[in-house]
Parts: C-alpha cells; structure tokens; sequence
C-alpha cells in the first residue's frame, strides 16, 4: 500500500471509513453504559428485566395502559435478565440513570438504599392503594433508616410440590412434620423412585439454597436466618450445624442426580415420576404441561420445631426508582399506577398464571393451586425472600460453593462451613 | 480531516505521507480510547478495593498479597496450568497427526478436512450446550455407554468432582482440533518435496524423515500455533461457564472463571481486575518468552 500511494478519493472513503466507524462504535459503547435517561420533559423510564417472552409482552401493555392516562406516560426498556443484573450498578450510578427499574425489596434494596442510590417514595406509599397492604410487605419495603424505597406488585411461593395421582398410587399423603416428611420419603423409596428431586445442576445451582433457606427457618427461625445472611452469625455457628444434621437424615432419600439435572429438567423427572417431591418455587408451573399441572399440589415444608413460628419464602417482585431521577412527580404518579388493582391484574393476566398479586383487592389466576399458594403466604408468620434476596447476589456464589460440596462430600460438613464463613466475610466486609 | 488533506509541499520528500500518518494515527487513537485505556483502568482497579456501586478504595498491593492465602486461586491456577498443558499439548499432538494424516490429496480427503475443521465454525457457546446435553445423566454418553454393558461407568460427568474439569476440556480440544489442523496442513504445504527426495536418496525412514525434515521445516508454525494455544488456553471461557461454571465447587475453576465470578459475581471488582492482571501477567509472559528464544534460533 504504501508502495503505491492511493489516490485522493481512495483515501477520503477510507478515512470517512474509518471516522465511521469510530462515531458508530463510540455510539454503542455510551449507549450500553448508561440507562436511557430522559430530559425532565419526556415519559418516565423504565428499565425492565422482564425479558421472557410472556412478561415482556405483559409489561408492554401494563406501559401502554398508563399511557392511555394522560400525562408524560412512560418508556419500557427491557434488557437480558442476566445483563440486567450485572450492570444494575452501573445504571444506579450513571449520571443519567433510568427512572424506574424492576428489582426486589428487602436487603436487595437497602444495599443501594444506603448508598443514597434510590428515590424515597414514602409518600405514595400513604396513598389509597399501598397503605392496604400487609404490614409485612410494608416492612419489606422500608429501608434501614425507616423510608419506603419500593414498590411490591406480585410475589410467588414455594412448597413440596408432588402430583396428585403418584402420590395415591404409592399410598401416602401430605407429610406435616418432618418425622412424617422421613416416612414418606421412605415409602417412595421402597417404591424404586427417588423420593426427592433437587435441580441444582446445570446453571440453577441456586436452587439448593432453598433447602438451606427453610431448614434453617424451621430450626432456627426466620429472625435467626436474615441476620445469619446479613453476617450478624456465623455460617460455622452450632445452629448452622443443626441445619446440616437435619439435611443429613434427608439424603438418602435425595435423587443422586440432583447436582447434575438443571430445576427444568428434574421438574420434568417429578411430572414424569421419575422422582416423587421436590421443593420449588412456582415459576416452574410456567413451563408444565397443562395437563399436568391439574394433577399438580403442594405441601408446606414440614414443622422441625413447632416451637419455631412457621414462616415461608414468598419472594416479592417490583420497582424503584433511581434517586438521581429529574422528574420525581411523575415517576411517583407511575410508582403509584403500578401498586394499583388495575396495573397489577395487566400484568398477571398477561404473564404466567402461578404469581400472586400483592395489592390484597386484586384478582389471581383464581387456580385451586394459587388459591392454596395464597393462602400459605397470608398466613404464615413471616416470610422471607430467598437466599440471594435476603442476603445479596454477590453472596449467593458462596452458597452454592458449600452447598454442592455438602451435597456429594456430606461428611465434610465441618470444613465446608468454615470456608463458607471466610467467603461470605470477604462479601460481607466490602 | 481538513488538515490532515492539508497540501504539504514543503519538505515532502522528508516526511511521511500524511495519508499514511492517518491510516496509524486514526486506528491508533480507536485502539487506545477502546482498548488501552480501559486496559490500564484495569490495572488501577485491581489496587483498590471496589464494589461497583461506592467509590473504590485505595489498598495498595493487598489484592495480590490476597491471592497467596486464596486456596481457590490456588486451585483456579493449577487448573489453568493443567488445561494449558492438556488442552494446548493434545491439540497440538493431534492437530498435527491430523495433517500428517490429511495433508495427501486423496478421494474424498476434502470431506474429513472439512468435517475436522467444522467445529471451529460453530459458537463456542452453542458447541458447549450440544455437549451439555450429551454429559446429562441421560444423556448420549450415558446412554451408549449402557448399550454397550458399561452402565456402572455411567456418571453425572459435568457435576462430580472428579470429572468436571476433564469432560470440559473435550469439547474445547474437538474445537481447536480443527483449527490447528488448518495451521500446519498450511504449514505442510510450504515445504520444498525436494527435502523429502533428497532425504529418501540419503536413506531416510519414515520417522528420520519427519524428525529431521519436517519438524524444523514447521519451526515457524510452531511459534504461530503456541501463542494461538497459549492465549485461547488462557482466554478458554465461555466453553467452562457455559457446561460447568467452573462448579462443583471450584473443581473446573479456571482463572478466567475465577475472574469473572469474583468481578461480576461477587462484585468484587478490585479483587477481580487483580486476577485479570494476573491472566494478562501470564499470557504474555508466556508468549513473549516464546518468541524471543524462537527469534533467537532463527538468527
């Protein structure tokens, strides 16, 4: 090339190349960084992680239905779940963040809270639809220095789902204690299937903690549990070892390829009765066949310690709003729409039929199983939100390290605790 | 743009073309926005301590001084060391009987070429959720293995600790099988068949033939297909997050897992950008050791 030298015109296309794509890569890389912020003028932005097909769809007419109110209305944003949940930072920290932004209330929350990341809306949440919740999720939603940070609009359960009709065939019914839940277990594996399916293979490793999660709020208690994951205990304390006492009188009857079936494939085993129960959260009700979803119930995991107030993890879904928004009216007017009946019953008719709305004067899906899913939630005695929402994402690695390790080396309980305890400190510490 | 097409009559036998300067200067200034300044925002990073959300904090060393005391990056780079000698020796072994075994023009020679070289076309993601489903305790491998009376080997490959790591590194070797072959089927190629002739009238075996003929004739392939190697060992990714996420419990941890899950996972940034250095520490050492012994030998 340089041999000869190219002529004028060669040169400006090459050059305007160049400039090109230098503008267009520049463009995409500001872009990606930031949320798309608005002037104080334009619609309130909301930035969504609701990227499966049903959800986004749902959400697009949820935003459609505000706009028909009047007003600036507002913009959805949806983004890759994944995506979403690492640059969630960045769009909280950005100059020009996204106004309202779907994540998840308690401890999630109060993390950026504290960083004076998020809007204070406490005065919406004196409005006439908010101040009929419970006084549960009022609590959620208060951060740690008494203000209201978020907006809850629809939540899930999980028990020990089972079908129906397996459950007649091997001649056993809903377990109510543990000792019951062991004897059940038993019966199933007198019947050759394993009796407990776990799904933590694959991707979902997760789904592990539930196990984690309940026992520990069945021995412990659901107050022990937040402050354990908050660092307040010891993941070596006595009482994090009675957990893993308990959980060992369970494996046996665990199926061996729980570590290796990701929870879509090892609900498939529990539909098809390859496996007999498994403890799961609702949203694996989205992907069963509609058939059998009518011969699909659940129990509630069994009492441990009837000393211990029975409470479940019924993760709630929702919004908040970035603190630096420059219209915080009107994203406080949209805040507002989206605790309302109408909003809610958008969404959840658009959306999969197994969550349940928070606002209490909002119709479910009415399905016996959501009825029953309902009620569990209303009644318990607290409720929690999972794992990763009750401590923080960053600590959730740390689980699933000790978790998967106790699940094949159960004998190495000791040491895998003690790491656990110095992961989580370096989470913890930060 | 006006001044660099400005006329520069004066002095021009002496200075370069402006036409060129801008050819290096524009991709330069590109390279150094994109990619050199984030870059050295890296090395800042990993002497703090930074969770993404607050401002990061100054700490010095202690990152690095973190890392002696880290039994899993102890573990992450003795994996690393084990894939870049598993991974990197096999494919090369391979990849190079591969074509000696198909550098001949035969009937149908195309065909097995081809079907080598395909897997370097697919995704490296997608190549990993086809093996993913094959390793399922149900799956293909499972499956066969069965059929042909093996059923007590039959193993949750991706989730026992004992295998991770190993049924990771099969699919990444059926991809870059293939590509080394490409490399030294080129690098055949260029050699003189007069050597050969002249070696067969010396009396030559087969074995003399290739150790002494087309071993030091491929020297400079070689110094291609190591770095290759040595930098796709170290990059090696989105083959482990994809099948294992480095799990069970950080028996298929790389460095490069490691990194990801303590940056983005852990939101420990700093910490995270401290791994990186080390990853860029190593592959360029690696590299640059190469290279100048095999400039050396050349000279």
């Amino acid at each position: 090339m340089i041999a000869t030298p190219p002529s004028r015109r060669t040169f400006l296309a090459g050059a305007g190349a160049v400039t090109a794509t230098a503008l267009l890569s520049g463009c995409v890389t500001s872009g990606s960084g930031s949320g798309k912020g608005q002037s104080a003028k334009g619609p309130v932005t909301l930035q969504s992680n609701l990227s499966s097909p049903q959800a986004k769809s749902a959400m697009e007419k949820l935003v459609a239905a505000y706009g028909k109110k009047g007003g600036p209305g507002a913009k959805l944003n949806t983004v890759a779940s994944e995506t979403f949940r690492t640059q969630l930072p960045t769009y909280l920290t950005s100059a020009n963040p996204p106004d309202v932004l779907t994540w998840y209330p308690g401890s999630v929350a109060d993390t950026y809270a504290k960083q004076g990341l998020l809007l204070d809306i406490s005065d919406i949440w004196s409005g006439p639809d908010l101040s009929t919740y419970s006084d549960a999720q009022k609590k959620l939603c208060t951060d740690s220095r008494g203000k209201k940070v978020f907006v809850p609009t629809d939540y899930y359960w999980w028990g020990v789902f089972y079908r129906k009709s397996h459950f007649k065939k091997w001649g056993v019914t809903e377990p109510k204690t543990w000792d019951e839940f062991l004897t059940v277990c038993e019966t199933i594996k007198g019947h050759k299937v394993a009796s407990i399916g776990l799904g933590a293979g694959n991707g979902t490793t997760w789904v592990a903690s539930s196990w984690f999660d309940y026992l520990d709020i069945r021995i412990n208690g659901a107050q022990y549990h937040r402050d354990l994951l908050a660092g307040k205990h010891r993941f070596d304390d006595p009482q994090v070892h009675k957990v893993f006492d308990r959980w060992s009188e369970a494996l046996p009857y665990f199926d061996p390829n729980g570590t290796a079936l990701a929870f879509q494939d090892a609900t498939t085993a529990l539909l098809q009765g390859r496996t007999g129960m498994m403890l799961i959260g609702t949203f694996f009700a989205d992907a069963a066949p509609k058939d059998a979803l009518d011969d699909i119930d659940f129990f509630r995991f069994p009492i441990i310690d009837p000393k211990v107030p029975a409470a479940e993890e019924g993760p709630t879904d929702g919004y908040f709003a970035s603190a630096h928004t420059p219209h915080a009216g009107e994203v406080k007017n949209f805040m507002s729409y989206l605790a309302t009946v109408e909003a809610q019953e958008i969404y959840l008719k658009g959306s999969s039929g197994t969550s349940i709305p928070v606002n209490p004067k909002a119709k479910d899906s009415g399905t016996p199983l959501v009825k029953k899913g309902r009620a569990l939630i209303e009644n318990a005695a607290d409720v929690t939100q999972f794992f990763n929402r009750d401590s923080s994402d960053a600590l959730q690695p740390s689980a699933d390290t000790a978790l998967t390790h106790f699940l094949s080396k159960p004998k190495d309980i000791a040491s895998i605790l003690t790491t656990w305890q110095r992961d989580a400190q370096k989470i913890w510490s930060q | 743009m006006a001044v660099l097409t400005a006329p520069t009559r004066r002095r021009r036998a002496t200075r370069v073309p402006p036409v060129v300067l801008a050819f290096v200067l524009l991709p330069l200034l590109a390279e150094g926005f994109f990619v050199f300044w984030p870059a050295i925002q890296g090395f800042y990073l990993s002497l703090t301590d930074w969770n993404g959300v607050s401002a990061p904090t100054f700490v010095g060393l202690a990152n690095y001084r973190e890392m002696f005391g880290d039994g899993v990056f102890g573990k992450a780079f003795l994996d690393t060391v084990l894939w870049l000698v598993l991974f990197g020796g096999l494919s090369i072994v391979l990849g190079l009987g591969a074509a000696l075994l198909l550098q001949q023009e035969r009937r149908g020679i195309g065909f097995y070429r081809a079907a080598l070289f395909l897997p370097v076309v697919f995704s490296l993601v997608a190549t990993a959720l086809v093996w993913q489903a094959m390793y399922q305790p149900d799956g293909l491998i499972n499956q066969a293995l069965r059929g042909l009376g093996l059923g007590s080997w039959a193993h949750p490959w991706l989730a026992d600790q004992s295998t991770a790591l190993y049924a990771v590194i099969v699919p990444a070797l059926w991809r870059e099988i293939g590509y080394v072959m490409v490399l030294y089927l080129a690098g055949l190629k260029g050699i003189d068949p007069m050597l050969y002739e002249a070696a067969k009238v010396d009396g030559a075996s087969r074995a003399q033939q290739f150790r002494y003929v087309t071993l030091p004739q491929l020297s400079s392939v070689n110094a291609v297909v190591i770095s290759v190697i040595v930098i796709d060992s170290l990059r090696s990714f989105d083959v482990v997050w994809a099948l294992t996420r480095g799990g069970p419990y950080h028996s298929s941890e790389l460095l490069s897992t490691y990194m990801y899950s303590t940056a983005f996972q852990s939101l420990r940034l700093g910490y995270g950008s401290a791994l990186a250095v080390v990853i860029f520490i190593l592959a360029f050492g690696v590299i640059v050791s190469y290279l100048v012994r095999a400039f050396r030998e050349a000279d």
